[in-house]
This record gives C-alpha cells, sequence and structure tokens, in this order.
C-alpha cells in the first residue's frame, strides 16, 4: 500500500506543480469552478421557480439519482470497466507483489472523490435550495457518502475480484440492468405523458409504494425517505434491508479472495481507456471509450489518378471500402436534426413569414456545432507522405479536403431538405441553404488549419478551437451582418446569394491561407 | 526457476497458446522465438500474470500469481508505460517500495549511469522518448534485484550503447544465478548470450534447443530448421 500511496502523492504533487506552471491549465480549472458555480446557481433558481425547493423535491432528485447512476455504476463494474486504469498501470502495478485487492481500491480513488463532490454539493443544497434541517443534511449525507460508498465500492470489489463468476453471467448482469434502465425510463416517459409534467404528477410517481420494494435501489430510495420525509412502516422495513445489504456486501468483499483475474480486463481498459484520452486530445468527437474494430468491404479497383489527385481518390477508395460509404455518425445527427426541427419548429418557421431564415438559421447552427468532427483530411497532415507528393501545396489542401466537402453536401442536403420540404420553402432557398452549409464546413476546416498554425500546441486543442471560433465568427459575422442589412434596407431575397458568394470568397481566401501548411512539415512539430 | 506447463489460453474462440511446456533453470538464459502472431506475448503476458489462463506456471517453486512469486520477478515489456507525472527517479522509488528492494542509493545511481539516464532522472513520464521509456523500464526492472526476470522484446528502440550494456548486465544477471527469458524477433542481438531456445509457431513450441547440444551451429539456422523458413 505504501507504494500506490507513494504513487498518488507523486503523481498529485507534480500534476499541481506542472498545472502552476501553465496557466493554461490554471485558467480552464477556474473556468470550471466558475461555471459549476453558475450551473449551481441556475439549478437552485430553476427549482425555486418550478416549486421544486421542499424536502419532497429533494427526495425526487434522489429516486433519480438512485434509479439512473447507481445502476449505471452497477453496470460498468458488471462489465470491468468502472474503474479508470492506465497501461503504465498494467506495466509496473499489476505485476508488481501488491494485494490486487488493494490494487483495485486505490485504482477506484477517483470514484470516492468525485462521490464525496458530489455528496457535498447534494448536501450544501439539501441546506440552502430544499430547505431541508441540518441535523436531516447531515443524516442525509452520512446515509449517502458512507453507506452508498461502502455499497459500492464492496459490488465494485466483489464484481472485480470474483474470478470464478463466468463470464456470460456478467454479461448477462449488464445487459440486464441495461434493458431494465431503458424500461424504468419508458415507464417514465409513458407515466408523463400520460400525467402531464407536474410537481404533483412527479410526487405522485415517487410516491408509488413498488418503488421502494425495488431490492438494493428501491430500499436505498426508502432511506432518503426516512430521513427527508420522515418514517413510515415501508420505509423503516426497507432501509433496515438496505442496511443489511451494505453490511453483507462489505463482508463479502472482504472475504473474497482475489488472484487478479481482472487485469486482463483492466489492461485491456486502460489501453482502450489512453486511445480514448489520444483521440479526444485530438480533438475528435469521441461517442465511447471502446472503439470497435472496424470492418472493411472488399473492393478490386486501383487508384489511377497522379499528383495531388491520388490524395482524393485514395480516400474515395477507403469510403468505398467502409460500411456506409460517406456517411457516418454526423449524417445521421443531420438528418435527425432536420426531421427533429421541421417537425417541432414548423408552426413557428411557417407563421413567422421566413422559414427559409429559420433554416439558414438552423443550417449555421449545425454547422457551428460540428467543432469535434474530425475526417480523413486531419490525418492528412500528420502523414510525412502528403508533403513528399510533387504538386502544388493548394492542389495538396483541395484534394485532401475535396470529399469532405461532397461529405458536407450530402449532410447538408439531410439537413435542410426535410425542413424545406416540412415548411413548404421554395426548393431554390434549399439549395442555396445546402451550399452555404457546405461553405461554412469548409471555411471551417480551413480556419481550423489556420488555427493551428497560430497556436500550435501552446494552447492545445482548447486553445486552436477557440481561436478557430474566434476567426470564423469574426469573419462570417461581418458578412452575415451585411448580408442582414442588405435584406433589410434593399431586398430580403438577396440575403441568400450574398452569404453564399461571400462564404465561397472567404472560404477561398482562408483556404489559400491554410494550403502553406501542406507545404512543409516542419510548421506544427 | 521459471516453470510452465501446460499453458493455454484463448482469446474468445481463437486458441492463442495451446498447451506449452517450458522451463529456464537458474543461472540459464532462455529465449522465446517464433513469427508475428505465434503467441510468445501471450505466454510472456500469462507469467507476468496479466492474463487469465489454463494451466501451470511457477516462479521459484511459486505460482506466478502469488505475491511471493511476484516479489522475486520482473518484467520488461514490449512497449513500456511511464506513469505521465513520475519523474524517472520517483518511478524507481515507486518499484524500491512496491518490491521492499534493498537497493542502495549508489547503486541506483549506477545503474542509471550504466543507461545514461543519470542526467534525466527529474525528467516526467511523458518527456521521455521510446528508447528512454525502455532504459527505465529496464532500469525498473533490474532494481528490485529479481531472481526470475522477463523481456519482450527488450533491444527495441535501444540505441547500440544501450544494447551492449544491456547484453552485459543479462550475462552479470546470469552469473548471478538469475533466471532470463528473453522473446525477441532480434536473433543476432541474443546469437552471443543464450543458454535454451524456444520457438514457436501456431500457437505451439515445435521445438527446443540447448547451446551445448548444438554445438556451434547459428541460431538463425536451428531457427529456420524449425520453421520452415529462408535464411536471408
Amino acid at each position: 500500500m505504501k507504494a500506490l500511496m507513494y504513487l498518488t502523492k507523486r503523481s498529485f504533487v507534480n500534476s499541481i506543480k506542472k498545472a502552476v506552471k501553465k496557466p493554461v491549465t490554471l485558467i480552464a480549472l477556474i473556468f470550471g469552478v466558475a461555471y459549476g458555480i453558475f450551473l449551481f446557481a441556475m439549478l437552485a433558481g430553476l427549482a425555486v421557480g418550478v416549486r421544486f425547493n421542499s424536502s419532497s423535491g429533494l427526495v425526487i432528485i434522489m429516486t433519480l439519482w438512485a434509479i439512473y447512476i447507481t445502476l449505471s455504476n452497477f453496470m460498468m463494474y458488471s462489465s470491468r470497466k468502472g474503474v479508470i486504469f492506465r497501461p503504465a498501470h498494467t506495466h509496473f502495478v499489476f505485476t508488481a507483489p501488491i494485494n490486487p485487492k488493494l490494487i483495485l481500491l486505490h485504482g477506484a480513488w477517483m470514484n470516492y472523490v468525485f462521490s464525496v463532490i458530489v455528496w457535498i454539493i447534494l448536501a450544501v443544497a439539501g441546506l440552502t435550495v430544499f430547505q431541508v434541517e441540518p441535523w436531516k443534511v447531515g443524516l442525509f449525507f452520512l446515509a449517502g457518502c458512507v453507506l452508498e460508498t461502502v455499497l459500492e465500492v464492496s459490488v465494485m470489489v466483489t464484481i472485480y475480484a470474483n474470478d470464478r463468476l463466468p463470464e456470460k453471467l456478467m454479461k448477462g448482469i449488464c445487459r440486464g440492468i441495461k434493458i431494465l434502465l431503458i424500461a424504468i425510463t419508458i415507464v417514465i416517459v409513458l407515466y408523463f405523458r400520460k400525467e402531464g409534467i407536474s410537481m404533483e404528477s412527479a410526487r405522485g410517481f415517487i410516491d408509488w409504494k413498488g418503488l421502494q420494494i425495488f431490492p438494493v435501489v428501491g430500499w436505498s430510495i426508502a432511506v432518503y425517505r426516512l430521513i427527508l420525509l420522515g418514517p413510515d412502516m415501508l420505509n423503516i422495513v426497507c432501509s433496515i434491508l438496505y442496511m443489511l445489504t451494505v453490511f453483507f456486501m462489505a463482508g463479502l468483499a472482504v472475504k473474497m479472495d482475489c488472484g487478479g483475474g481482472y487485469y486482463e480486463d483492466a489492461a485491456k481498459f486502460a489501453d482502450d481507456y489512453a486511445d480514448m484520452k489520444k483521440r479526444k486530445k485530438n480533438g475528435e468527437m469521441v461517442m465511447g471509450i471502446e472503439k470497435k474494430k472496424k470492418k472493411f468491404r472488399k473492393i478490386s479497383e486501383t487508384i489511377q489518378a497522379s499528383g495531388a489527385k491520388a490524395i482524393f481518390y485514395r480516400q474515395l477508395l477507403e469510403y468505398k471500402k467502409e460500411k456506409y460509404f460517406i456517411f457516418s455518425k454526423i449524417s445521421v445527427f443531420c438528418l435527425f436534426f432536420g426531421v427533429f426541427f421541421a417537425y417541432a419548429m414548423r408552426k413557428n418557421a411557417i407563421e413567422s413569414g421566413y422559414p427559409q431564415m429559420f433554416l439558414l438559421g438552423m443550417a449555421a447552427y449545425i454547422s457551428l456545432v460540428m467543432t469535434g468532427y474530425l475526417g480523413k483530411w486531419e490525418n492528412e497532415l500528420k502523414t510525412p507522405y502528403l508533403f513528399m507528393i510533387p504538386d502544388s501545396a493548394f492542389k495538396k489542401l483541395w484534394y485532401s479536403t475535396l470529399i469532405e466537402h461532397i461529405k458536407a453536401l450530402v449532410d447538408g442536403s439531410l439537413l435542410c431538405i426535410p425542413m424545406g420540404f416540412f415548411w413548404k420553402i421554395q426548393p431554390v432557398y434549399v439549395i442555396l441553404c445546402i451550399l452555404i452549409y457546405t461553405a461554412l464546413q469548409a471555411n471551417r476546416m480551413y480556419t481550423k488549419v489556420i488555427a493551428q498554425c497560430l497556436v500550435g500546441d501552446v494552447l492545445g486543442k482548447t486553445g486552436q478551437n477557440l481561436v478557430r471560433a474566434c476567426i470564423q465568427m469574426t469573419v462570417l459575422g461581418m458578412g452575415a451582418i451585411v448580408a442582414v442589412l442588405i435584406g433589410i434596407f434593399v431586398n430580403m431575397n438577396l440575403i441568400f446569394p450574398i452569404l453564399l458568394i461571400y462564404s465561397i470568397m472567404v472560404t477561398v481566401a482562408v483556404g489559400l491561407l491554410a494550403s502553406l501548411r501542406f507545404g512543409s512539415m516542419e510548421q506544427l512539430t | 526457476m521459471l516453470e510452465i506447463q501446460g499453458l493455454s489460453k484463448k482469446y474468445g474462440k481463437h486458441l492463442a497458446v495451446d498447451q506449452v511446456n517450458l522451463s529456464v533453470p537458474d543461472g540459464k538464459i532462455g529465449i522465446l522465438l517464433g513469427p508475428n502472431g505465434a503467441g510468445k506475448s501471450t505466454i510472456i503476458k500469462s507469467i507476468a500474470g496479466l492474463l487469465r489462463y489454463q494451466g501451470m506456471i511457477k516462479i521459484q517453486g511459486n505460482p506466478a500469481k502469488t505475491l511471493e512469486a511476484k516479489k522475486q520477478f520482473a518484467y520488461v515489456p514490449e512497449i513500456p508505460a511511464m506513469f505521465d507525472a513520475l519523474t524517472v527517479r520517483e518511478h524507481i522509488e515507486y518499484m524500491r517500495r512496491a518490491y521492499d528492494s534493498t537497493i542502495t542509493d549508489g547503486e541506483v545511481e549506477e545503474l542509471l549511469k550504466r543507461f545514461e539516464l543519470d542526467d534525466k532522472q527529474e525528467k516526467l513520464g511523458n518527456e521521455l522518448s521510446k528508447g528512454m521509456m525502455q532504459k527505465v523500464s529496464i532500469c525498473c526492472a533490474l532494481c528490485v534485484h529479481p531472481k526470475v526476470i522477463l523481456l519482450d522484446e527488450p533491444m527495441v528502440g535501444l540505441d547500440p550503447k544501450a544494447i551492449k550494456e544491456l547484453k552485459e548486465v543479462i550475462l552479470e544477471l546470469k552469473e548471478q544465478n538469475v533466471t532470463v527469458l528473453i522473446s525477441t524477433h532480434m536473433l543476432e542481438m541474443v546469437e552471443d548470450i543464450w543458454d535454451i531456445m524456444f520457438v514457436m509457431e501456431k500457437s505451439h513450441i515445435i521445438g527446443a534447443y540447448r547451446k551445448e547440444d548444438v554445438g556451434n551451429k547459428d541460431l538463425d539456422d536451428l531457427f529456420f530448421e524449425l520453421t520452415g523458413g529462408e535464411k536471408e
């Protein structure tokens, strides 16, 4: 244990030292804390606004917490993914003569810290927002922070350490919890659809007795009810059952032998997690920790183009080998939002008399939101082959990004056509809107390259994105203001063509600047 | 001594290692050879206790997963992974504490000097090049005074001086009666140091030789005789 304590202590001290030297980390931390306080204040205001600021309100929150967070934690542990280890743990810790159970307990220290922070926030909220008496808050904090953490740790140890539980059973438990969560969500949605969203309907749902009888999760809800709302026969019995469960699980965890069988899963998870962090650092929009191995189709085709054009045809060949060709999660996202907003905003858009303006706004918004998307073009800059192709830098830039423009055109169509159709917009405006979306996406790509050149690694990916957003908003914002002014004072029909021509001109100019980056590899390294 | 009996390991339906038996006595250098995908890394990871497996692995007579076995065992993985926020010296200090090692500060200094890390002691894990990480990984393994040491492709990424130093260290370990098992593709690197060789192919050990039994025969000749390939 002393080695693990040393490891944590030194890592913490060195990280603090590093953060102090790097002002960006400190600024991000300050912003993070400020944002957290702002969020807390906003939610507190909301709770007061909807008359949620009573013990009952806190019970509703705790019920949802118990259902979703506790069950999700159990699910993570049952797939042996709830504790974050790093590849260095595989190298230096799993092979060391340290009890595997201790390693597990130590590995989950972030979970404990997170848990304590959440319970402090809940206790503060209990005192200030929900107006609960201090002694009840004290008990509530103890019950939550201590009992729930002990139960969580016991479940974690029991599941991780038990080498005898068959893999199929573990997968079954995980799947069962997932199905249960989905079923609970459907029940909640159906209930509120029937009863309407109000404090009374929420209370009606939470007061349903069956909820407290539900093993473990329901019993924990009973404890919160006992403390916050006062005793009744049901919550007393269920609370006793919960306490017995916690003691039983803790005893089981202490007694359980552990030979380190979980190292195999933990090492795999550590690699996946490190890979996810790396992808995230590169600015990629990461949906999950595990990256599934891609399967490719067999295509018997050769690249016949030469010079920079070969980059485009190589990318095209790669996309042809992919399962869904150029269609990605972004395409699904665009189609979903296209259909969703077409339905949700139909009335407002049509009644305004200018549905095309709504469409333009949505296209611009979605284009700006998609900052985390990486295409194949960004990987081009990481390989030396691009720079060795005997062709001009601008051609390399154009052919590296051409397929992304085609993709943007397709995604833009998926986004704009449903809205155009349902809002009865003239086809010419829909086409112009799709083209503007494509130009905005191209602009984003090229501005990103410029931001990389300007900022380099000094401010990291976040800094690069911030600079990119500033450049893009300034440049495009000027065009948008001009277009709107002309639209108001001259003719509304001119807004679309002006915006399109302006954004194409700006994008070409930014592209020319960005092409410098394709001349030499040295600039970023 | 390192003993493996009836080791089998499956990844899903794929049998990566099938009924492998091998043993390396005290004070001997074993080398594990084989083409890519033969199952060498799976054996190495099983010995290091990183995988679930069927069969028996013993280190100095103790089952490999026990703490007694781990105390006497050191591992240098193929791809070293450092703690980002720990310095080189702190990595060594962590190992000292984890293994209750009796290594003195002077010996640590000497070790770091041998691998040209003495001036990089304050560098953090994420500031090291791949070669330097490999050197730190080797130093960490050596600082616990192991009785059995496992080296997975230890020469990859090392500069010529470090390779020379590592070979000398391995021979010194042999003199100290330490059991060494090296998994490698680089036959020329282990040509002059091996005592026992094991050749793997398609999840099985297809042959084993003792140096004293093969006389002056080349390592690559022996390897290609078994695997059916041709020496370049």
